[in-house]
């Protein structure tokens, strides 16, 4: 535009720069394209309606009117039939308590798996024997490890637990579950012998007792932390080296802050990972409330409302964090 | 005299070769110097230590997969006697016979097979394609654009579960319904229980942990110098040609790393090919068929046997997951070398 108050010589310049540059940004949607197709078509829409059906309900119109599906507006309905429903008979557990009792031990469970995989990584970045094979080994979960896999193992556990114990003292190994294998009982012992709050050792003894679960899952976030490590510059290491710093010392003033971003996007992966897992059992009674065929406004309103306490958790995760990260503005763009 | 004391010992000559002997301390004191010293001793400490928890940890991690292997062998029998716990006394290949034979177990892995690699193929391209425009061009929009990749990781689809088969029930596109169309194709449902969903979600990154790949992909490629897209454009390739045949090679091993995440997470999928496809018409191996229902052989020979055969059922349910993974075992055993590769290059470390 102001360009007419310029001389002819630049004008010609700008022009010609300026319509490198809209084509290069030409290019650039082509890139995305693929991404903006899929959004536009479907995912934008299938969030809209995914809310909508949370507070609506949903009928098929048979194929002689024309087919289709039609949805009555109901406000909150659906909420106030699902949060206070009763899900677990025995107990009188309703779903909104279910949620929570889960959400507690989840932020646990989050944490451990951060810690071991940051401890994992920063043993598997050391030089030692066998370490291809142990590599192999931790990341083989990343593979192996979930949808199907999960699955069954979770449901063995349940039959397990369900069997009597008489079944495991015939010999059958079909334990899957750690937990026949780490006997909690002793731990617990263990640690109330030493004088520990028994809160404590119940914590203790459950992530003893999920050992298995949790170093399957924390396989992905092992290769984010050690894809870090060795982004981590060597010289760092030597010129800290030089001035006599200990390992424990350079691992808490370089390694720590060097990889604390990871730290957060692990924390992001491992809350959505925990929270959508097959052995979720919250997950799994929403998934149960209506066929993928049929929707019902309750699975919607279900789902909706524990969405919310997975980003009440992110944000937690990332207030807490975003605090103590550290950004190397090195190659900041 | 001082210069022929240092000078070192002529031991043996020969025409092309010498050897020389330099004087030194006596083997014993060097060898107490190198490993006599408390600093040793520790090293050796912590090395010990070290291997002893990751082996105990492989322990927990391969565990259950020698108590599949060693069950997948075991007849109804060994479930009855209390002295066997690994090695059965009773070994047989009913299991396996049956579940191929009765399960169709080849065909459920061919199915799979194919599906996998399509999709493993076509999400590796797109989400590279798509990570390639978020990483080397600016245009307006882009980080809002790359703000709903984003979303779209964190926003699980099992939450939307319901409304994306609606979506693909009742397939339109900006408001014009596609119903005829399937309709004419023969197709009552819509696009329900076809490989359409599944193909369309990898063609646009949409599929499951797309959002990662994308971003993986980005960062990668910002790591990669301006200069040499530059000088290709200079040679007169444009943008796309340029992707094609000189960014793409470049990254095979990051391409490696998610065709790898990308294969085994549609391999061992079940919520996707649950959702999307009628278990009953469609022989996968995640599909309820293969794994969830007991060959009626095996069902006999349990009762033959009588006793308690809930063991029994477990057992042939972990067989069948044996087999399920035992090919992307085979794959992760040749492939893993450059998944490590692929994520230590794809510049998490610049995040």
């Amino acid at each position: 535009m102001d360009s007419a108050k310029v001389t002819d010589a630049p004008v010609v310049k700008k022009r010609k720069t300026a319509s490198l540059t809209a084509k290069k940004a030409r290019v650039g949607w082509v890139f995305v394209l693929p991404f903006i197709i899929g959004l536009i078509i479907l995912y934008i829409g299938v969030i809209i309606e995914s809310i909508e059906y949370s507070f609506a309900t949903y009928t098929t119109i048979p194929a002689v009117k024309g087919g289709g599906y039609s949805l009555t507006w109901v406000g909150l309905e659906n909420y106030a039939n699902i949060l206070p429903k009763t899900v677990n008979t025995e107990t009188g557990e309703t779903f909104i308590e279910m949620m929570f009792t889960g959400f507690g031990s989840q932020i646990i469970e989050v944490v451990a798996i951060i810690l071991l995989s940051l401890f994992l990584a920063v043993i598997l970045n050391q030089k030692m024997i066998g370490r291809a094979a142990f590599r192999a080994i931790f990341f083989l979960p990343v593979v192996v490890g979930a949808g199907i896999i999960a699955q069954i193992d979770f449901s063995n556990a349940l039959l397990e637990s369900m069997s009597s114990t008489e079944a495991i003292s015939t010999g059958a190994v079909q334990t899957s579950a750690m937990s026949a294998m780490v006997d909690a009982m002793d731990i617990s012992m263990l640690f109330q012998n030493l004088g520990f709050g028994s809160e404590l050792v119940e914590v203790v003894t459950t992530l003893v007792g999920n050992i298995y679960d949790i170093v399957n899952r924390a396989g992905v976030q092992m290769l984010i932390f050690l894809a870090g490590l060795q982004s981590i510059s060597p010289s760092i290491y030597e010129s800290c080296q030089m001035e006599g710093a200990t390992a424990w010392e350079m691992f808490w003033k370089i390694t720590l802050p060097m990889i604390s971003p990871m730290i957060l996007a692990n924390a992001v992966y491992t809350v959505i990972d925990s929270f959508t897992a097959e052995s979720n059992n919250v997950m799994t009674y929403i998934l149960s409330l209506g066929s993928s065929v049929s929707p019902s406004g309750q699975q919607a309103a279900a789902a909706w409302s524990y969405f919310i306490v997975v980003i009440v958790m992110l944000v937690l995760a990332y207030l807490i964090l975003g605090r103590v990260i550290y950004y190397d503005r090195r190659n900041d763009s | 005299m001082d210069n022929q004391n240092t000078a070192p010992k002529i031991m043996k000559e020969t025409k092309n070769k010498i050897v020389v002997d330099f004087e030194r301390a006596p083997l014993k004191e060097r060898l107490k110097a190198k490993y006599g010293t408390s600093n040793f001793a520790r090293k050796i400490l912590v090395s010990f230590f070290r291997f002893i928890l990751l082996l105990g940890l492989s322990y927990v991690i391969l565990f259950p997969f020698f108590s599949k292997i060693s069950t997948s062998f075991m007849s109804p029998m060994d479930f009855l006697q209390s002295d066997v716990k690994l090695i059965p006394k009773y070994p047989t290949l009913d299991q396996y016979k049956y579940l191929v034979t009765e399960n169709g177990y080849f065909r459920a892995l061919l199915n799979t097979f194919l599906l996998s690699t399509a999709t493993a193929v076509i999400q590796m391209l797109v989400c590279a394609f798509v990570g390639y425009g978020f990483a080397k061009f600016k245009f307006k929009g882009n980080k809002i654009i790359f703000g709903l990749v984003l979303l779209s990781m964190i926003v699980p689809d099992q939450i939307l579960v319901s409304s994306l088969v609606q979506k693909f029930m009742y397939p339109s596109i900006l408001g014009i319904s596609l119903t005829p169309l399937t309709q004419a194709l023969g197709l009552t449902q819509g696009f329900y229980n076809t490989y359409v969903p599944i193909f369309f979600l990898s063609l646009t990154g949409l599929a499951f942990k797309n959002g990662l790949f994308i971003f993986i992909m980005r960062q990668f490629y910002r790591g990669i110098p301006d200069e040499l897209e530059e000088s290709s454009y200079v040679d007169g390739y444009g943008p796309i040609k340029t992707f094609f045949l000189i960014i793409l090679p470049l990254s095979v091993p990051m391409l490696v790393t998610v065709f790898l995440l990308a294969f085994s997470w549609q391999w061992t999928d079940i919520f996707y090919t649950n959702t999307f496809l009628n278990a009953a018409d469609h022989a996968l191996l995640t599909g309820s068929k293969f794994w969830q229902i007991m060959p009626s052989s095996l069902k006999e020979l349990a009762d033959e046997t009588g006793g308690d055969m809930s063991p029994y059922i477990i057992a042939v349910k972990n067989t069948s997951a044996l087999m399920i993974v035992a090919p992307l075992l085979i794959m992760y055993l040749f492939m893993q070398r450059y998944l490590i590769q692929g994520i230590a290059q794809s510049g998490f470390g610049g995040m």
